[in-house]
C-alpha cells in the first residue's frame, strides 16, 4: 500500500497525471476515490474489501471525471481487462492512461459484511482467476498474496444451468428476469457499456419496448449479453449494481463460457489480442449457418 | 390519540380475519433469493409476514407507483381510436409492518401527485390501503430520518403505530381509519404499557440521532442560492449514474409515459419509472442535453429533495431511510453528503455575516 501511495503522490507532484483514481475508506467501507493533489495520496488504500472496477470511471461517457483531466486508475488483474477492453475498442489511448496494477490475492463478495477470505465470502468471480498477478501496467505493486479459496458458488450455478432442458432454463431465466424494473443501473455501472447511444433507448424504431414487461425484459437483457459476449470482463459491476439483485453476473458468465468453447477466447488483458466479435477466422465453426 | 392493546395472537387473528374477507395484506417477508434479506409482499397467511428483522430492500412506492402499469389502451377503428382507460378504484389492502420512513414517503409523495392534477391511480390505491407501521428497531448507522424532521417512531403517514411491549404491542390510533381496522380487536392499554412503549419510542429516537444532526431550515434557501457553486463539479465523482437509488427510494417518483403497440391497430399507454440520474431524462429533442454530466445530475437529485420539494410543498423529499447509500455501487452516501454540505452552507453563512 505504500508503494501505491509512493507511485500515486509522484505521478500528481510531477504533473504526470492531473488525478489517481483508486480506492479510498469511505462512511460504509472502501469507496472510489479520485485523488487530484500529492499531500492526499496517504488516503490510498488497497485491500480484499476493493471489489470495485474502476475502470468504469475511464468511460469516456463519464464526463464529470474527465474533466478532471489525465488520469492514473488502481486495477486488479480483473480490472486491467476492461482497461484493454476499451483501449481494443478505441474508447481510451493507451498512452494517455496509467495503469497502477496490484497484485492481487482475491476480494470480498460482500465487503460490507464480512472481513476474512474463506470459499463462502471470496467473491466468486475469483474463482479460477488467472490475472492475480496483472499483465497491463505501467506500474506492477504490491507484494503477491497468497491464492484465494474458491467459492463455487456461481459454478455450481452454471452447470445446473446447463444440466437443465431449455424449457426449465427459460423458466427459470422467465422468473428472474421478471423482476427487472428497466433502470438500465447494470449497464451505467458497466465498463464495457460506453455506447453513446444505446439501442435500448432508440425510439425510431423502438427496437425494445421501455416498459418492464417479461417479453421486454428478456429482450433487453437477451441484447445486453449478447453484445457483451467476448467483451465481458466478468467484473459483475452490472450485478452489483442491480436494485432488484437479479443474476446477471452469472448470465454473463455463461455466455462468456460459450464464448470461451465455440472461439478459444477469454476476455483478454492484452489490448492487442482481437476479440471473437471484431476479428474473421477461416477455421471458426460455422455450423449454425446452414 | 387512543391506544389500545394487541397481543401478538390478536394481531394474527386480526390479519386472519382480513385475508379471510379478501383484503390484501402487505408486509415485510424473507426474500426468495437471500434469506437474510427482506421485501415487501404480499403475504397468504400471518406466518409469512418477518417483522423487525432489517429494513426492506425496496420501499413501498412500488405498491402505489409501480414499476410499470398500463394507463390506457387504444384500438384504432375505422370510425377513430377506441380508448378503454383502467380502473382507478383499487381493491383494499393492507399494509402490516412497514417502517416509519417508507410511511412517510407516501405521505409525502402525496402531495405532488395532488398538485396540479390529481393522480387517480396513486389515490385510487391510496385511499382503498390502511397502514399499520411499526415502532422501527431495525436502525443502522446509515439511517438518518431524525435530521430530517422523522424518526423510527413517527406517526406521519401511519394509520396506526404499533410498538411491541411485553406479549404483544400498543397500537396508536393515529387515523380514524386506523381506529376502524382495530374496531373489535385488541383491549384497553395499561398505564404501564403505555408509558413502557412511550420509553421505547424514545430510546428508538436515541439510536438513529447521533447518525447526523438535525438539518437546519435556512439549508434549503441556502441550497437555492448555490446552484451554480462550484462543489457541485466534484460532488458527483464516484456516481455511475446507474439510478439504483432513484429504483430503491420511498419518495422518488418520476416517471415515463410510452405508448407501446401490441398490434398494428392496438397498443397501450403505460408509465414507467424514470429517474432523473440518467441521462436520457433531460435530454432534448434537438440533442441538447442541459444536464450534460452526472455533475449536473446529481445537484437534480440533491437540489430536488432538498430544495425544489421543500419550496413548493413545505416538505423534504427524503426520509432518511438510506437506502440509496445501500444500494450505490459506487459509494456514494447521502448522509455524508448532506452533512459535508450543511457544514458548508453553515460556514458560508458565517463568512457572509461578518
Amino acid at each position: 500500500m505504500n508503494e501505491l501511495r509512493e507511485v500515486a503522490r509522484k505521478l500528481l507532484a510531477e504533473g504526470t497525471v492531473n488525478v489517481v483514481i483508486g480506492y479510498e475508506e469511505g462512511p460504509r467501507g472502501v469507496r472510489p476515490a479520485f485523488i487530484t493533489a500529492a499531500e492526499q495520496a496517504d488516503k490510498l488504500v488497497f485491500d480484499t474489501r476493493c471489489v470495485q472496477n474502476l475502470a468504469t470511471y475511464l468511460n469516456p461517457r463519464r464526463k464529470q471525471v474527465t474533466q478532471l483531466g489525465k488520469a492514473a486508475v488502481v486495477v486488479k488483474g480483473c480490472d486491467a481487462r476492461a482497461v484493454a477492453g476499451m483501449i481494443r475498442e478505441k474508447q481510451l489511448e493507451r498512452e494517455n492512461i496509467v495503469i497502477l496494477a496490484m497484485r492481487c490475492g482475491g476480494v470480498l463478495q460482500n465487503p460490507e459484511t464480512d472481513t476474512e477470505l474463506t470459499a463462502e465470502t471470496v467473491s466468486v468471480r475469483c474463482a479460477g482467476c488467472t490475472a492475480r498477478e496483472p499483465k497491463l501496467f505501467d506500474h506492477l505493486l504490491g507484494e503477491l498474496p497468497p491464492e484465494p479459496p474458491v467459492n463455487r458458488q456461481r459454478l455450481e450455478q452454471i452447470a445446473a444451468l446447463e444440466k437443465m432442458s431449455p424449457a426449465e432454463r427459460r423458466s427459470y431465466w422467465n422468473e428472474q428476469l421478471s423482476r427487472c424494473i428497466r433502470c438500465h443501473a447494470c449497464r451505467e455501472a458497466c465498463p464495457m457499456c460506453f455506447c453513446v447511444k444505446c439501442t435500448a433507448e432508440k425510439s425510431q424504431p423502438q427496437w425494445i419496448d421501455s416498459s418492464s414487461t417479461l417479453q421486454a425484459n428478456r429482450a433487453w437483457q437477451t441484447m445486453r449479453v449478447l453484445h457483451q459476449a467476448g467483451r465481458c470482463v466478468d467484473c459483475m459491476e452490472c450485478e452489483r449494481a442491480c436494485p432488484e439483485h437479479l443474476p446477471l453476473g452469472v448470465l454473463a458468465r455463461y455466455v462468456a463460457d460459450a464464448v470461451e468453447r465455440r472461439f478459444d477466447y477469454k476476455a483478454s488483458d492484452d489490448p492487442t489480442v482481437p476479440a471473437p466479435i471484431g476479428v474473421y477466422k477461416t477455421d471458426d465453426d460455422e455450423e449454425f449457418i446452414r | 390519540m387512543t391506544h389500545k392493546y394487541l397481543s401478538q395472537q390478536g394481531l394474527a387473528s386480526l390479519v386472519g380475519e382480513l385475508l379471510a374477507a379478501g383484503t390484501r395484506v402487505i408486509a415485510p417477508v424473507r426474500a426468495k433469493d437471500d434469506a437474510e434479506q427482506v421485501d415487501y409482499q404480499l403475504i397468504d397467511s400471518f406466518a409469512d409476514a418477518a417483522f423487525g428483522v432489517r429494513l426492506p430492500r425496496r420501499s413501498l412506492k412500488e405498491f402505489f407507483l409501480p414499476a410499470t402499469e398500463v394507463l390506457l389502451h387504444y384500438k384504432q377503428t375505422k370510425s377513430g381510436v377506441e380508448i378503454r382507460e383502467v380502473p382507478t378504484v383499487a381493491p383494499p389492502q393492507v399494509i402490516l409492518g412497514a417502517t416509519p420512513c417508507d410511511v412517510a414517503g407516501l405521505a409525502a409523495v402525496d402531495k405532488v401527485m395532488n398538485w396540479d392534477y390529481r393522480d387517480e391511480l396513486w389515490f385510487g390505491r391510496r385511499d382503498a390501503t390502511t397502514i399499520v407501521s411499526f415502532l422501527c428497531n431495525i436502525m443502522d448507522a446509515t439511517c438518518f430520518c431524525t435530521a430530517l424532521g422523522l424518526g423510527p417512531e413517527s406517526f406521519t403517514g401511519s394509520d396506526v403505530m404499533l410498538a411491541p411491549v411485553d406479549g404483544g404491542y400498543l397500537a396508536y390510533l393515529v387515523t380514524e381509519r386506523g381506529e376502524a381496522l382495530l374496531k373489535g380487536h385488541g383491549e384497553e392499554a395499561s398505564s404501564e404499557t403505555i408509558a413502557h412503549a412511550d420509553a421505547a419510542r424514545k430510546e428508538a429516537r436515541s439510536k438513529v440521532e447521533p447518525n447526523l444532526e438535525a438539518i437546519p431550515a435556512e439549508f434549503s434557501t441556502w441550497l437555492a442560492s448555490n446552484f451554480d457553486n462550484p462543489l457541485w463539479k466534484t460532488i458527483a465523482l464516484r456516481c455511475h449514474g446507474c439510478g439504483a437509488c432513484a429504483a430503491v427510494c420511498p419518495t422518488c417518483h418520476c416517471f415515463d409515459i410510452v405508448d407501446e403497440h401490441i398490434s398494428t391497430d392496438e397498443g397501450v399507454r403505460r408509465r414507467n419509472w424514470d429517474s432523473c440520474q440518467t441521462s436520457l431524462f433531460t435530454l432534448h429533442a434537438s440533442g441538447h442535453n442541459p444536464r450534460a454530466s452526472q455533475s449536473e445530475r446529481f445537484r437534480q437529485r440533491i437540489q430536488h429533495k432538498f430544495s425544489i420539494y421543500p419550496s413548493r410543498f413545505g416538505e423534504l423529499l427524503c426520509t432518511g431511510c438510506g437506502r440509496c447509500s445501500r444500494a450505490c455501487p459506487g459509494g456514494m452516501d447521502l448522509p455524508t453528503i448532506v452533512s459535508e454540505l450543511v457544514t458548508l452552507s453553515q460556514a458560508k453563512t458565517e463568512v457572509s455575516g461578518q
